[in-house]
């Protein structure tokens, strides 16, 4: 299959314009919006499925997806949330049969009151020793996000590094507002116990 | 249970920014008393700016040129399916038209009786029933050597 010689995603600089080059069809449209979201997007999927090559897999699939369904998006409906929907569903239906995974409660850790006594974090200046403390300590915090259960570590990923408000964040999830607040207290939870598990006694 | 224990509670949450207006009216009101909670409070704003810090992913070589190579090419075999069906359509269609004007002639030019394994074949329902198998059976044909050359067609770029 021939390329387009020529490609100008650039003449898509708005949202607005590149959705309805999308609805065209116009593969420079989709290219602007894959450019736009795919740090993003790859880091989602990525915290969800924890292995890149599956990441990957997803990314691709979640634009076919897109392409496919884009004569059926509500323009009043928020794209990102959109299309972090679709690729939370695609994650959804990649897992089912699949034993371990899950973003169902029923994958979810038990309600437990969080152990032992937490490790002071430090956020600090921008001092040398600062930036490996800080360094280090987002390494763990990552490497300890990883051993949590995928509705936890969507739920952080959405509200932490996608800062996404709660009501969009039970939107996309098709949850309610309720069942996000819980998710994320616990996630939280789990996630501390986690630091606590790999640095114990007091700070 | 206690209003510290509530409170508790909502503390990972106040991280989170997660917090209603009364609640957080409450936790702060809470906290200006407690010296405990005020200390979890700190703790929790750690994680809260640890977890908008964390590592980033790199992005894995030419992700987006490949997924634009697959959204083109899956674009062109949507359209090849559809242009695959149109034709299938106007086929069967042209086979049936065929089909009705042959029958038509065959009745003049046999008087209406061509009696053959004692079915009469210009009779209108025998005549159908025959040429829809037939054309059926062609169109799977075609569709099956179609597919298949697309699929070589693809394989070769």
């Amino acid at each position: 299959m021939i390329l387009a010689a020529t490609m100008n995603p650039e003449a898509f600089s708005g949202a607005p314009d590149a959705i309805a080059g999308m609805r065209r069809g116009d593969p420079d449209a989709f290219t602007a919006m894959i450019s736009r979201y795919q740090h993003r997007l790859y880091r989602y999927l990525l915290r969800l499925v924890r292995e890149p090559a599956a990441a990957d897999d997803l990314f691709q699939q979640t634009w076919l997806r897109v392409m496919e369904k884009i004569g059926r998006y509500d323009a009043g409906r928020n794209f990102e949330s959109w299309l972090f929907s679709v690729a939370h569903n695609l994650a959804v239906d990649s897992w089912r049969g699949q034993r371990g995974e899950s973003l169902d409660d029923a994958g979810d850790a038990d309600e437990s009151p969080r152990g032992g006594v937490g490790g002071g974090l430090r956020s600090g200046d921008p001092d040398a020793l600062e930036r490996l403390l800080d360094f280090e300590r987002g390494a763990m915090l990552a490497a300890c996000m990883h051993e949590l259960p995928a509705i936890h570590r969507e739920v952080l990923t959405l509200r932490f590094e996608e800062d996404m408000k709660l009501e969009e964040i039970a939107e996309m999830a098709g949850i309610t507002l309720s069942t996000v607040k819980s998710r994320l207290r616990r996630a939280l939870e789990g996630l501390r116990e986690a630091m606590d598990a790999r640095i114990p006694g007091g700070g | 249970m206690s209003e510290h224990e509530s409170m508790r509670e909502l503390l990972a949450l106040a991280a989170a920014g997660a917090l209603d207006v009364e609640e957080q009216r409450r936790l702060e009101a809470h906290a200006r008393e407690c010296p405990a909670c005020r200390r979890e409070l700190e703790i929790w704003g750690g994680y809260s700016q640890g977890l908008r810090q964390l590592p980033q992913p790199s992005i894995p070589a030419q992700l987006m040129e490949r997924t634009r190579t697959r959204l083109v090419q899956e674009r062109a075999a949507a359209a090849d399916r559809r242009w695959d069906e149109l034709m299938l359509g106007a086929l069967a269609l042209f086979a049936w038209t065929v089909g009705l004007t042959f029958w038509f002639v065959a009745r003049i030019v046999t008087g209406g009786e061509l009696v053959i394994m004692g079915a009469n074949l210009v009779r209108f329902g025998t005549w159908s029933a025959g040429s829809t198998v037939l054309v059926w059976l062609t169109a799977a044909v075609a569709a099956i050597a179609l597919g298949r050359r697309r699929r070589e067609l693809r394989r070769a770029l």
